[in-house]
Parts: structure tokens; C-alpha cells; sequence
């Protein structure tokens, strides 16, 4: 009755054995088995780009059901267009009107809330401004964000707004670490690879060119004009990092993560001189702060849209999207588009500021001379498409290592983490709360993965999401109550090579005649101040006019 | 029939190894010092196996009856094992002798298993075949174990389900072999219904293992709890005997009656006395009413305010006989406003001015608890103080964390606040810390300012109070904010020194 085992017999035992190991491990990682029995909720939001979408087609005649006369419009109620407006009624003109295509005003600084309380769903922080950022400064003495300045002449900040510590902390080999700079695991090499660039960059920080201007300012306009400097937009972020010798893995991370976070964009697709004006640009200080502090709020900068919008309630016309913007006889006429119920109003005015991104801008203002609108100057422009996620979580994922940061990064992932938007509470009641997940879809070329941002499913996105989030807290999912979406098809123009000092961008900044642009699409970067510059600087040329 | 039974040599020795992890693994929970009980329990599992197996030759016939009920016992009690680990670690005087005890039964029985095995195998295999393949299933089996374990068992199991999960494998291999030797054992339909009976006492076992975990939890308290409730906040146990009173959130102790005044008078009297006739009073945490009692020996006082964040606590504190006797019935005193709600958003919002404040806030060991000792909140406290208005602010142990202690002080000072810290012994907790936040001068009261009837606060005993020996003195200085956490930073690390890693 013998029945001698074979090696064979032996070795499929064995395999047997790694292969149930490996499938138990898989099946109690398997969510279903994790408690997350409800499903999941969620919701695709977003951006009007259907009503957006219309503006492709051309509209041909139509029928004008409405007119209105001011003395400025303004077209878009982001940053940029609540800043010309700001600065509009701060100098004593009430006459005019904020357009916004949306629902509520904010653009990119646009905020949500709920029963938990606000969360962002673009733009999250503001760093202190910069000594030459006056505008900033003068918007943050007025909000009282800036409280008062010390013997020194530091600006002190109000506290609750800077942001509370643990401020950034970085999954990296199994557990997080404070900070967003590689630390864990280090070979000698490649640390002092690190701070070698820390200390270049800081060089580039102080550095002044022949024309006495910083190299890297904030608004960048501001920058000086010395080749030595700008010659760095000739070439991509990834070219001057290898022309610098630096070749380590942590570090080219760090750095491409910099600008994924701020540009949407891998190093290969941000210029040099972008690249570096991250980490250069920032001087602020403060009498309160460490250097480069950053200002950020549960809504993010929802809370600076909120604090703009407040005195402009009147001024402000919602779902109503501007068609088209023509000059006639000295005046000019903005045809818009009410998305509630399809009818057109005219709105004539002396002055047009166009505040709208400008691939926006692109297509409904007419050339001057040929009435037909500039597409040309539009397709230029690379804009980076993004996904931000609002996920409701029953409570905060397990630490890892080191308590929850207000922003939480995973050295592994293509997303660019989560920020906690109660961070800056000052409650102690444990309760649920939202985080806002950040996703570029930095990999693909935007049309692509602009494509792939609107056709994947709700489903497929939280799939994505969930995964992720997984990575850096396992069993994450049966935590979380609902994941909301918005998709963003044009989230942050890229600082492609060229473009920060090239030609199309100094013919963006034109006026013609009586229409001013104003967008941070100008600068080439999508960030506060940029925006709230460009918006000023239209409000200050309509002010000339009016004077002169 | 042979294939079936070598399969079972590799269950029973996965199982084996298993219970000898799960009593490792808890005795380096329990006792510490992993290598030790590491080393131990193997040895006492591996020589117990030798007991078994020497044991096994008294076994003549019948050897799968004896196999049977051997599987039956080491399902039972290697199922329960970690179960009865946690929950008689508090309830016996010496947990070594129920450790080993244990190990060397379940060494016993397994050390039996394989013998007994190959002898129901000797007459299907050769010699050299029998000993090699189950050997073979025997080595491969401990492979599983020794992976699964730390990968997937205590990860997503945790200990008391996986010792319920293979104390079932165990009971699966019983059931198995009763199948196979169907025609030829004893008692069969007893053996089989003993083995449905544990299998389903294992299987309610494993879905409840959270509700035995968490009673494993409750027996860790001295004496005998007398209430407990679990509040969106948190875990609130009382336990109490004859003479003491004990009152822990989360299971860290707050009180206990037998000391308690010590603590509560050296809070408020120091800075209530120094006050001339004080009439508005805030409280800041503090929830049991302890605070306010003190504070109601003052006839001079109009209006108490009672803010906490915990509507239980105060509810329980207001109507629970036993701690209304405690306090005094003191928040049932028409003086008293208990006000729910968080005190820094609360702060913000109201127009009333204090004399005092008494912040009775939980230790720093947190950020969101941090933030409740930052500048900005005292900044935000001075503004409800009337112009001569003081505070006083609970600031940890000045001996265990001195310069946390200090930090308090110091973020005071950074205000604007004259400080003057003080400690008292408080038995229950050790050398005790609070500071003094003044906008006038501190001035210490006169033995008639304080009221009648205190036991450990006189104009006579606070000179010591204020006066602190070098080792409570700090080592470095810095001003707690919201955006540097440094108090936080500082309590983990001074405290971690002290208190296990739990």
C-alpha cells in the first residue's frame, strides 16, 4: 500500500502553500471582507463644462431677450476677477458687474461644505507674501489676516490662519516622516545631493541680476530681466536638473513632486526657470512664523473668496455666461448666455475686463478689425487637467509613525496626497471630517488624459482613489462615508518651456482698446497672487482710462 | 486515505505552531521582554512535545479514538488560548505558572500528535516513506505558520480570533478523522457531537472576540467598576471599593477620592484667595465638579461658569449619588452655568468678563489638545478677564515633564501674563504642577482670605508650593504655538520616558 511521495508532488505542496498565503493575504485586503459592507457613496460634480462646452460651437445670431449699461463688466469671479473688483470699489467706482458662469463665484479657489464642515476643491493655502507681493499684503492688512507689524516691521499673522503644526509629513518606506524632503533611508549621496540643491536654491533665492531686480519675484512680473536668469525658461526643469549633476532618485522626486503640486506637470514639461521660482520665489517672513509659512483655512482659499465676494454681493450676476464680447462705437457689448433658462442679455460698458481663463478668453472676444475671435492664441496654451476628491472619512486614518499633517503625502503615488480640512480647527470634539485628495494627470498629454478625466466613471475614479489611499492606510476604505469628485478639464496652466518669457505671453497681457485681460493664465503659473496681480493691474488700467 | 491523513499531519502542525506564536506573542504583550518569553515558551512547547511523545507508547490501541479526542482537547484549548491569556492576566497572582501551564498542555497534546499519526499510517507506508513525507508535511505545515502569522493572522485577525480560527482547523481535522475511520471507531456519534458542540462554541468565539477583548480590557482596573459609558469623547469607567472612588477617562486616572482635594484645593485656592472678594468665575474642563466645589466656599462668588465638551461627564456628575456626594452637589448649585460646547470656539463668541478662569484641560498629549495651551488661546482667555483677572492653568507634572511644565509658563509670560508657577503632591499622581497667569501682580493671599475647613492649602504651606528644587528646573525654553505644537512635542517625549509605548 505504498504510496512514496515524488519531488513533484513535494513542490506543488510548497507552491500550494505560497499560493494560499498569498490569496489569504489577498482576500482579507479585499474591501468586502474589511466591514465596508454599505457602499461607498459617491458623486461626480464639477465645473459647468457642458455650458462651457457650448462656447466651441458657434452660436451664430442670437436673440437678445435683455440689456443692461454699466461701466465696467467683469467676466469671471475667480481670483482674478474679484480682485479687479476689489480694487474697482476700494477706488471709488460701484458701477459694475461680475459675470460668472458658475453657481457661486471662486473659480479655482472654489469651496464646498457639509454637515462636517468646509473643505476646498482647488486651491488650499496662500504662503506669507513676499515683501514686493503689496497687493497681497494690502488685501491680508484689510482682512486682518495680517495683524500688526513688530519693531522690525515683520508682518504678524493671525494664528489661527498660519498653518498649525504638524504641517507636511511624507510616506516613505513603510511609515510617515515630518516633511516633504526625502529623509528616510538616505544613502550619504544622496542626501548631500539634497541639500545641495536646497542651498542652490536658496542662492537663487537672494540673487539679484545686472537690472538690480530679484531673479525670482512674486508677482513674477517683477523678475529681473537679466539673461543669466531667463534663459532658464529656454530649457525644461528635468534638462537643467541633469545639467546640474543631480541624479538621484529622492531628489528628482521631491523636485518633481514640487511640480506636480503647483504646475500639474511632470519636471519634463515645466521650464527651469518655473521649476526653480518654486522654491525661489518665497521670501516671506513674518513675526510669528518661520520663514515661508503658509496661510491656509478649512475651505482653503474658498475662505479668501468668501471674505472678497462679501462686500460685492450686489455686483455679483451668477449662471451667466459671456458669449461674446464686441466693440461697438466706443462701447462694448457682452452678449450673455443665462445657463438657467437659455435667454441672451446684452450688457454694453465702457470697459470689459476679462477675467475668464484665457482659452476662455480666446473665444469670445472679438479680433479687432476682423470680428472673429482669437482661437489662435488660445491652442497655444497647455493646461493641466486634474481630479480633486472630497472624501468624508468616520474618523482620521491610523497615524503610521507620526500624527496627521494638514498635508499628507505617499512617496509611492501618482496623486499628490490629501490635505485634512479640519486641520486648522480649533474643536476637540472627534467627529467626522473631510479630506481633499489631489490627482494630476500629469502622465499623459493633457488632451488624452483630459479625455480620461471625463470618461472614467465615478466608480472607476473611487477605485482609483480608494487604492491609493490604501497604500498608505491599509484598511482606509470602511472608513469612508462618501467620495465626491470634480473633475477639472482645465485645472492650472503649465509653465511649458518658453512660455513664461516667450512671446505669446507678453501679447497676453495686451489690452485692446477698452477690454482688459486679466487671469493668472498671464503669469504662466496659477496661483493666488498671480491671479490677484493680473486682476489689480486690469482694475488700475480701467482707473487711467477713467481719469485721463 | 493515506493522502487525506498526510494533508493532516500539515494542519496539525500548522496549528501547533500557531498556539506556540500566540502564547509568545502575548507574553511579550503582557510581561515585556520579548527575547525572554520568546525563548521560554519554546523550550517549555518543545519539551512538552517530548512529554507527549514519550507518553504516546502508552497508547495500545484504539489509536484513532485517541487521536480523535487529542485533536477534540487542542481545539478547545488552543482555541481558547489567547482568550484565556488576556482575560486571567489580571484576575490571577501569578500569570507565569497559567502561561506555562498552558503551553506545556498544548505541547503535550500536539507532541502526541504526530507519533499517534504514524502509527495509524505504519501499515499503508514504508518505513523510510512514512517518517519522510510526514516529516515532509510536518516542516511545511510550520512554514505556513511562521508566515502567516505576522503577515496576515495578527494583522487582520489579531490574536484571540486567529486562536479561535485554528482551535476550529483543529476541531476540523477531528471531525475529518472520525469520517475516515468511520467504520472502525468507538463511540463514534459522541465523538462526532462533542466535535459539533466545541466547533460551534469556537465559531461564537470568533464573532465575538471584540466583546471578549473588550472585557479582557475592563479586568485591567484594580477595582471593580462601577459605571462606565462610552461618550462620543470618551471612555468614562468608575471604579470604586469601600474607601476609594477612582475615576478614569480613557484609562487614564483623573482621581481618585482618597487624594483628590489635594489636587483640587491646590488649583483653586492659591489664586481664588489672593482675589478680593471675587464674584465671576470661569471653568474650563473640569466636568466632575470638583473645581467648583472648592470654588462654592467663596460667598463672595456671583456666577460659576462650567464649560466641557463632554455633556455625559457633567450629567453624570449632576445626578450619579455617589459623585454628588463627592462634589457636593456642586453643579446642581444655582450659582453654576454648565455651558456645553468647545472652549477655544466658545471663548471667541462671548462678552463676559471673569475674575479667574481655572483651566482644567487633559494633559497635552495630543494637537488638538495642544492647541488649548497655545499663545493664541491665552491670548484669546485674556480678553474675557476682567482688568485685574488671573487664571490658572493645570500644567502637568513639573517633575516628569519639566520643561512641558515650563513651556506652559513660558507661553503665559509670551502674552502677557505675570506667572507664578507652583506643585503639590498629589499621592495618585506624584509631584503636580500648576502656574498662575496674572495681569496685576500676584500677590499671595493671608491665612483669613482662605476659606474655612481646607486640608492641604494655608498661607502656611504655599511658600514650599512656590518654590521648586533644580530638578524641576527646565533645560530648554519655548513658547507653545499653534503652528510650532511645541508643547505637544515636548509632554511626548518627557512622558515617553516614563510611560510604556501602550
Amino acid at each position: 500500500m505504498s504510496t512514496p511521495i515524488s519531488r513533484a508532488v513535494f513542490l506543488k505542496v510548497l507552491a500550494g502553500c505560497g499560493v494560499a498565503a498569498v490569496a489569504g493575504k489577498l482576500a482579507l485586503d479585499a474591501p468586502y471582507l474589511k466591514g465596508s459592507r454599505e457602499k461607498i457613496r459617491c458623486r461626480m460634480l464639477g465645473p459647468s463644462s457642458k455650458i462651457g462646452h457650448r462656447l466651441r460651437a458657434p452660436a451664430g445670431e442670437v436673440k437678445i431677450s435683455g440689456t443692461a449699461t454699466t461701466k465696467v463688466t467683469i467676466i469671471g469671479g475667480g481670483i482674478a476677477g474679484l480682485s479687479a473688483a476689489w480694487w474697482l470699489k476700494k477706488h471709488g467706482i460701484d458701477d459694475f458687474l461680475v459675470l460668472e458662469l458658475e453657481k457661486e463665484v471662486g473659480g479655482n479657489s472654489s469651496s464646498g461644505k457639509n454637515e462636517y464642515g468646509a473643505f476646498p476643491w482647488g486651491a488650499h493655502y496662500v504662503p506669507i507674501a513676499n515683501g514686493e507681493s503689496t497687493y497681497v499684503r494690502q488685501l491680508f492688512e484689510e482682512l486682518k489676516i495680517i495683524q500688526s507689524y513688530n519693531a522690525a516691521g515683520e508682518p504678524i499673522y493671525d494664528e489661527l490662519m498660519l498653518c498649525h503644526e504638524p504641517q507636511d509629513r511624507l510616506y516613505k518606506d513603510g511609515s510617515f516622516h515630518e516633511g516633504l524632503i526625502p529623509k528616510r533611508g538616505l544613502q550619504a549621496n544622496e542626501a548631500e545631493e539634497i541639500a545641495r540643491f536646497l542651498e542652490l536654491m536658496s542662492t537663487f533665492r537672494l540673487a539679484t541680476g545686472s537690472d538690480g531686480k530679484l531673479a525670482f519675484t512674486i508677482p513674477l512680473d517683477f523678475s529681473s530681466q537679466d539673461a543669466k536668469f531667463t534663459a532658464l525658461d529656454h530649457i525644461s526643469m528635468s534638462q537643467w536638473l541633469k545639467d546640474n549633476n543631480f541624479k538621484s532618485k529622492p531628489l528628482l522626486w521631491y523636485v518633481n513632486y514640487c511640480c506636480r503640486d503647483d504646475y500639474g506637470s511632470s519636471t519634463d514639461n515645466v521650464s527651469a526657470w518655473a521649476g526653480i521660482h518654486y522654491f525661489a520665489g518665497r521670501r516671506g517672513t513674518a513675526a510669528n512664523s518661520e520663514p515661508n509659512a503658509v496661510l491656509t483655512w478649512p475651505q482653503g482659499n474658498g475662505y479668501l473668496v468668501e471674505k472678497l465676494k462679501g462686500p460685492l454681493q450686489s455686483k455679483i450676476r451668477n449662471s451667466l455666461m459671456a458669449t461674446a464680447v464686441k466693440q461697438r462705437e466706443g462701447k462694448i457689448v457682452t452678449n450673455c448666455l443665462h445657463s438657467d433658462d437659455d435667454t441672451y442679455t446684452a450688457i454694453e460698458s465702457d470697459f470689459v475686463i476679462v477675467a475668464a481663463p484665457r482659452y476662455v478668453a480666446g473665444h469670445i472676444v472679438e479680433n479687432q478689425g476682423t470680428h472673429e475671435p482669437d482661437h489662435a492664441q488660445m491652442a497655444k496654451l497647455n493646461y493641466a487637467p486634474w481630479m480633486v476628491a472630497n472624501i468624508v472619512l468616520k474618523q482620521l486614518p491610523d497615524a503610521r509613525g507620526l500624527a496627521q499633517a494638514w498635508d499628507n503625502v505617499s512617496y509611492y503615488s501618482d496623486s499628490l496626497g490629501y490635505v485634512v480640512s479640519n486641520h486648522q480647527e480649533i474643536s476637540t470634539r472627534q467627529k467626522p471630517t473631510v479630506i481633499t485628495y489631489y490627482f494630476p494627470l500629469s502622465q499623459m498629454q493633457p488632451k488624452e488624459s483630459r479625455q480620461k478625466l471625463f470618461t472614467a466613471t465615478k466608480e472607476e475614479w473611487s477605485k482609483i482613489v480608494i487604492e491609493d489611499l490604501r497604500s498608505m492606510h491599509p484598511g482606509i476604505e470602511s472608513d469612508i462615508f462618501s467620495i465626491d469628485f470634480w473633475p477639472w478639464g482645465h485645472g492650472l496652466i503649465r509653465p511649458s518651456v518658453g512660455f513664461i518669457w516667450g512671446e505669446t505671453r507678453k501679447q497676453m497681457k495686451e489690452a485692446r482698446g477698452n477690454i482688459f485681460f486679466a487671469h493668472s493664465d498671464m503669469s504662466g503659473m496659477s496661483n493666488f497672487e498671480e491671479a490677484q496681480y493680473h486682476g489689480v493691474e486690469a482694475a488700475k488700467m480701467v482707473l487711467e482710462k477713467l481719469e485721463s | 486515505m493515506t493522502y487525506a491523513l498526510l494533508i493532516t499531519a500539515f494542519v496539525i502542525s500548522t496549528c501547533g505552531l500557531i498556539y506556540e506564536l500566540i502564547a509568545g506573542t502575548i507574553a511579550s504583550y503582557l510581561l515585556g521582554d520579548s527575547i525572554t518569553q520568546f525563548s521560554t515558551v519554546i523550550g517549555v512547547y518543545l519539551f512538552s512535545m517530548g512529554i507527549g511523545s514519550f507518553l504516546s507508547k502508552y497508547v495500545e490501541k484504539n489509536i484513532a479514538f485517541t487521536f480523535v479526542q487529542v485533536e477534540l482537547l487542542v481545539g478547545l484549548i488552543g482555541g481558547c488560548s489567547a482568550t484565556l491569556l488576556f482575560l486571567l492576566f489580571n484576575q490571577i497572582d501569578n500569570f507565569r505558572i497559567l502561561l506555562y501551564s498552558l503551553v506545556a498542555i498544548i505541547g503535550i497534546l500536539i507532541g502526541l500528535e504526530i507519533p499517534l499519526l504514524m502509527r495509524i499510517l505504519q501499515d499503508r507506508l514504508d518505513f523510510k516513506d512514512l517518517v519522510s513525507q510526514v516529516f515532509t508535511f510536518d516542516y511545511v505545515g510550520a512554514l505556513l505558520a511562521s508566515l502567516l502569522f505576522p503577515l496576515v493572522l495578527v494583522p487582520y485577525l489579531g490574536l484571540i480570533r486567529t486562536s479561535f480560527l485554528f482551535g476550529l482547523f483543529n476541531l476540523g481535522v477531528a471531525v475529518w478523522t472520525i469520517h475516515l475511520f468511520r467504520n472502525e471507531l468507538p463511540y463514534k456519534n459522541t465523538l462526532k457531537s462533542t466535535a459539533y458542540l466545541l466547533i460551534f462554541a469556537l465559531v461564537c468565539g470568533f464573532a465575538f472576540a471584540d466583546k471578549l477583548m473588550g472585557i479582557a480590557e475592563a479586568a485591567t482596573f484594580q477595582d471593580p467598576v462601577i459605571y462606565s459609558t462610552s461618550t462620543p469623547y470618551q471612555r468614562i469607567v468608575l471604579t470604586g471599593n469601600s474607601k476609594d472612588l477612582r475615576l478614569f477617562l480613557n484609562g487614564n486616572l483623573q482621581f481618585s477620592s482618597r487624594d483628590e482635594y489635594r489636587y483640587h484645593e491646590a488649583l483653586v485656592h492659591p489664586a481664588m484667595a489672593s482675589i478680593n472678594a471675587p464674584k465671576d468665575i470661569l471653568v474650563l474642563g473640569g466636568g466632575d465638579g470638583l473645581a467648583v466645589r472648592e470654588l462654592l466656599k467663596y460667598p463672595s462668588v456671583q456666577t460659576i461658569t462650567l464649560v466641557d465638551l463632554d455633556k455625559e461627564m457633567t450629567v453624570l456628575f449632576k445626578n450619579q449619588g455617589m459623585l454628588t456626594r463627592l462634589n457636593q452637589n456642586s453643579l446642581n448649585n444655582s450659582k453654576v452655568k454648565v455651558i456645553i460646547n468647545d472652549a477655544f470656539i466658545w471663548l471667541r463668541t462671548i462678552p463676559e468678563k471673569f475674575d479667574l478662569a481655572i483651566i482644567d484641560f487633559p494633559d497635552p498629549s495630543n494637537y488638538s489638545l495642544g492647541k488649548l495651551y497655545s499663545d493664541t488661546f491665552y491670548k484669546t482667555l485674556k480678553n474675557v478677564l476682567k482688568p485685574d483677572g488671573m487664571v490658572v492653568v493645570q500644567s502637568t507634572s513639573p517633575f516628569y515633564a519639566k520643561n512641558s511644565f515650563w513651556c506652559v509658563d513660558q507661553t503665559l509670560r509670551s502674552v502677557g501674563f505675570n506667572t507664578t508657577p507652583y506643585h503639590a503632591y498629589v499621592p495618585a499622581f506624584g509631584d503636580w504642577g500648576y502656574v498662575i497667569g496674572s495681569l496685576a501682580p500676584f500677590k499671595p493671599a493671608s491665612q483669613t482670605a482662605y476659606p474655612a475647613g481646607l486640608r492641604y492649602v494655608s498661607a502656611d504651606t504655599l511658600p514650599p508650593m512656590l518654590s521648586f528644587a533644580k530638578d524641576m528646573l527646565p533645560t530648554v525654553s519655548s513658547v507653545n504655538k499653534l503652528n510650532n505644537q511645541s508643547l505637544v512635542h515636548l509632554f511626548e517625549s518627557e512622558w515617553g520616558e516614563y510611560v510604556d509605548a501602550h
